[in-house]
């Protein structure tokens, strides 16, 4: 679609000199101070779908190497990145590699929720509401997360992709894609149509605070909008993935004070045909994380890192045994990744259950032995400033035991 | 599987429409009632009131009526409302009789329009889309024309849609067609059958949605594009999918609110009859070897014997899982005539209670409130069981809801979503067009609801909170004034859609109060606020006097910024 030239715009200009200024007289910059964020931007990766952990990270040896060789004959991943004596990453990974090693990355395996469902929803429900085994919760664990903290900050959440659960009754949540997409569309009177809108959006319904919160959005955002120059030679592949991270890494820098950003990324339940040898339709989509991921961390890595924790989530993992279609049906245990100057990377966490058939969940799937609000718990309290457990994942603090993920 | 894309990344190299943003798999939208969680419970909610649902003096019945059952009010609705009877329920149930009647309705201005848009795919039956767009397409694969026609169907299917939500009489047979879509949800990119999807749509759902619901469930279920898009059509003895199996329980029968987990179905607490009144995974790994075999008969390499290229839905004896197996506390026994093992399945669900009451709490939710009373949701799913054999079964649960003294006091719990929003902006300014214009899919996608492109099985969310982000409300903006500036277009095409907004203004109305006073109850059918009336009198007037009248030059270029602050308001939101 094209967007015509206006006819109004010439009108404007041959009117009154009391239009002309008015419509001149828009916010062109907003300085912020740099606001004294006494937490971390967390930024929240959600892998929608169902990610097949087991091809993600792998056994490289033992038993456990032979039960997953055999259940998997097509659809094994052979040359893995050595994580430890244990575990190898799937190598379209590679781009992370390097993060690891220097420990910036880590990695919490057969983690996951501790209630027992192979549903998409209601596990993606139960993570992001942080009650598992309930859905009949009003808000997200971000959302409490946030108003236990206390909010003083311009933008303290930024959402890439519509509302997510996690914000759920959060309505100072912004989302936006992109800054340059992020703009009320000029017809030569927009002041004019920003003042009518907050008159008109000053009211206390769900549908008026979210007006009122874009039009906040937009002063924020409308100075951003003359494209955006990655640090360090950073790039950003044109990507779902890469789109939304290098909005967050712009949000970032503008030192508005952003705690909390939730990135998405779909299309990992892979039920056929997953992977070809160690490439196909998984590796790219890890290779577009992966490299999503680590160019986040060059860009950021321009004085903002030691301020930045990074949580990779996905709703579960997949059956051990492959099915049929060259794929993989839904399962239970799954992995967590954690980015971020202050991770205490280059190791794998958590206590693997092993995959012999005893061990498996339900005789099918990696069991679960470390919940993940451990690793989402560690991160409030050590990196987001808010020692509450309690109160972002109600019944659970009496289990909290943080792993040492972060430092 | 929702996440293949092996090919999108050919059908986006067809330009403009999908190349501006994400379509990202969201998350989906919660039950809001309470379920019962058999294993771990939480020792304590954390309370925080939600979002109470707006509570908004009443309106007339023929606003409420005519938001809830169309896609929007256009200029003489009400009228024509009002004139069907002496008393708001006597004008409602004519109404709602005559909307569920759809042969009735003379729907001709919207034949001339349909005929006019030149559509070539959409009269063709299911075969004859295989057969020319997938089994047959002429074209080279490695050239963009092979893929513009494989699509074709397709998008012509989401003109024709927008086509009719705009301009035909039959409203609330497009609404439903929305709803029915987003219930039985199929992505329009999945791969192996885009094509299909216009027959899917067509066959599948809009055949049966005034019918029956046992009816509807076969055909969806026997669709090809739900046996690719849920990959049923790998799913064999060796080797089942479970993919469409667990679907057909959570999103179309029974609902995630009668799923007990994973654990022992013997242990399932059972109804009068024997049957387990919710189900468990075992449930539906048995369901998925009930169905093993039911496939497309698509052998395009003419490798498998039995198999043909019809496009059609194949019975495939030798996928089909013969041995015993025990559904819902239902036992059946091994080697059951062809095709039993899977009818039985869908007998059971769409006869139990549950299912019943998901799909009357689906439908209340579109047609009352976020949150409908259970009174309402428990009458409708009454109706659901007393007619389950009966030819009109839906159309007369949809009676029980629209004719519900719950429907009639719901003013104030439904927010537009984006495409009510876009559709109703366009009924409102009377616009025109030819075809939709590659702008409006844009500009959809942008507020996150591009028809037929969620790409999880779950459909389009229904409930305010998953759609006040600022993105989409920002958009929902946007669209109002590319709409009333007329910039909705389309290069490749030529389509456009043409708002003439002045020359729907009587020449008499000339200073800033009257034009506002004017626009505003015949876009909201109703009064604003003060101050937000005042809002769109300031825009009116610019520089000028509230009550002085204007030069022709000032209305007429800053008329439509007017008029879209009034698309633009809360008010207008409301459904």
């Amino acid at each position: 679609m094209t967007k015509t030239i206006l006819p109004r715009r010439q009108f404007l200009q041959g009117c009154s000199a009391a239009i002309a200024a008015m419509a001149g007289a828009k916010l062109t910059n907003i300085a912020f101070a740099r606001q004294d964020n006494p937490s971390d931007t967390l930024v929240v990766v959600f892998l929608r779908g169902g990610w097949d952990a087991l091809n993600v990270v792998a056994p490289i040896e033992g038993d456990d190497r032979g039960f997953y060789e055999k259940a998997r004959p097509d659809i094994r991943i052979q040359n893995l990145l050595r994580l430890n004596d244990q575990f190898g990453m799937h190598p379209a990974m590679s781009p992370l590699y390097d993060l690891y090693q220097a420990g910036r990355v880590g990695v919490v395996h057969a983690v996951g929720l501790n209630v027992d469902t192979r549903s998409h929803f209601d596990a993606q429900e139960y993570i992001e509401l942080g009650t598992p085994g309930s859905k009949n919760t009003a808000s997200g664990w971000i959302t409490r997360h946030l108003q236990a903290s206390g909010i003083s900050s311009i933008l303290p959440v930024l959402s890439t992709s519509g509302m997510p659960t996690s914000l759920l009754n959060f309505v100072p949540t912004v989302s936006l894609s992109t800054p340059e997409e992020f703009s009320l569309w000029d017809n030569g009177l927009r002041d004019s149509h920003i003042n009518a809108l907050r008159q008109m959006y000053a009211g206390e319904s769900l549908l008026h605070r979210a007006g009122a919160r874009t039009l906040d959005a937009l002063d924020i955002v409308s100075p951003l909008s003359g494209g955006y120059e990655p640090s360090n030679g950073a790039y950003y592949n044109n990507d779902e993935f890469g789109i939304q991270l290098k909005t967050v890494a712009q949000m970032i820098k503008l030192d508005a004070g952003l705690r909390v950003a939730t990135v998405d990324f779909g299309g990992w339940d892979t039920h056929e045909y997953q992977n070809s040898g160690d490439g196909g339709y998984m590796a790219d989509l890890l290779n577009s994380l992966a490299s999503g991921l680590a160019n986040f961390y060059l860009d950021l890595d321009s004085g903002y890192t030691d301020k930045l924790s990074v949580v990779v989530v996905s709703e579960f993992g997949r059956r051990l045994v492959q099915n049929e279609s060259y794929g993989t049906d839904h399962g239970h245990g799954s992995v967590m990744f954690t980015l971020g100057g202050s991770v205490n990377g280059g190791q794998v966490f958590g206590n693997w259950p092993g995959l012999h058939n005893d061990q498996l969940y339900d005789r099918a799937d990696l069991a679960v032995t470390t919940d993940y609000r451990q690793v989402l718990g560690e991160l409030l309290s050590k990196r987001g400033n808010n020692a509450d457990i309690e109160s972002v994942f109600p019944g659970f603090s009496g289990s909290y035991n943080p792993l040492g993920i972060f430092r | 599987m929702y996440g293949r894309k092996l090919s999108r990344r050919d059908f986006l190299k067809l330009g403009g429409a999908l190349a501006a943003t994400s379509a990202l798999a969201a998350c989906a939208p919660g039950e809001e009632n309470p379920i019962t969680v058999p294993f771990e419970t939480v020792t304590q909610n954390p309370v925080i009131t939600p979002e109470a649902l707006t509570s908004l003096p009443p309106v007339p019945m023929a606003i409420l009526a005519l938001n809830r059952l169309t896609f929007g009010i256009r200029p003489g609705d009400v009228d024509a409302f009002n004139a069907l009877g002496s008393t708001d329920d006597e004008r409602l149930q004519n109404f709602v009789v005559q909307q569920l009647n759809p042969d009735s309705i003379d729907d001709s201005d919207f034949e001339t329009r349909y005929n006019n848009a030149g559509f070539e795919t959409l009269h063709k039956s299911h075969e004859q889309i295989y057969y020319d767009h997938i089994a047959s397409n002429p074209y080279d694969s490695n050239d963009d024309i092979y893929w513009e026609w494989y699509s074709k169907p397709a998008y012509e299917l989401a003109d024709a849609t927008v086509l009719r939500a705009v301009f035909s009489k039959k409203q609330l047979v497009e609404v439903l067609a929305d709803f029915w879509h987003n219930h039985f949800n199929i992505y329009f990119w999945q791969d192996d059958g885009v094509p299909l999807l216009a027959s899917y749509n067509r066959d599948a759902l809009r055949a049966h949605m005034l019918g029956n619901f046992r009816q509807m469930l076969e055909a969806v279920a026997k669709h090809p594009s739900m046996l690719y898009y849920l990959n049923q059509n790998n799913s064999s003895d060796s080797g089942p999918n479970e993919n469409f199996a667990r679907e057909l329980f959570e999103l179309h029968t029974l609902g995630a609110e009668n799923y007990l987990g994973v654990r022992d179905p013997n242990s399932v607490e059972k109804d009068a009859n024997g049957i387990s009144i919710g189900y468990v995974d075992n449930d539906v790994y048995e369901a998925a070897r009930c169905l093993t075999g039911w496939r497309v008969d698509d052998d395009l390499g003419d490798w498998e014997d039995g198999v043909e290229k019809t496009g059609n839905f194949l019975y495939y004896k030798p996928w089909h899982d013969r041995f015993n197996k025990l559904v819902l506390g239902r036992y059946f026994p091994a080697d059951q005539e062809d095709l039993k093992d899977g009818h039985d399945v869908l007998d059971l669900l769409a006869s139990h209670p549950g299912t019943a009451r998901h799909i009357a709490r689906k439908l209340c939710r579109r047609f009352i409130s976020d949150i409908p009373p259970e009174s309402v949701v428990q009458a409708a799913a009454d109706t659901f069981l007393q007619f389950k054999d009966a030819p009109d079964q839906l159309k007369r649960v949809m009676e029980t809801i629209l004719l519900s003294a719950e429907f009639k006091a719901s003013w104030g719990g439904k927010v537009k979503r984006p495409f009510e929003a876009a559709m109703s902006m366009m009924r409102a300014l009377n616009s025109d067009f030819t075809r939709a214009p590659g702008g409006i899919h844009w500009m959809l996608e942008l507020m996150g609801q591009r028809l037929f492109e969620r790409r999880p099985p779950d459909g389009y969310p229904d409930t305010r909170d998953a759609w006040a982000n600022s993105m989409s409300l920002l958009y929902r903006w946007n669209f109002a004034v590319g709409l009333t500036e007329n910039w909705l277009d389309d290069d490749d095409t030529g389509y456009r859609v043409n708002s003439d907004t002045y020359g729907q203004t009587p020449a008499e109305i000339r200073t800033a109060s009257s034009l506002a006073d004017y626009w505003i109850p015949r876009i909201l059918n109703q009064t604003l606020p003060e101050a937000s009336r005042n809002a769109v009198v300031a825009v009116m007037a610019q520089e000028y006097g509230w009550d002085e009248p204007l030069p022709e030059d000032h209305v007429r270029y800053v008329l439509p910024a007017m008029i879209e602050v009034i698309l633009m308001s809360p008010e207008f939101q409301w459904r």
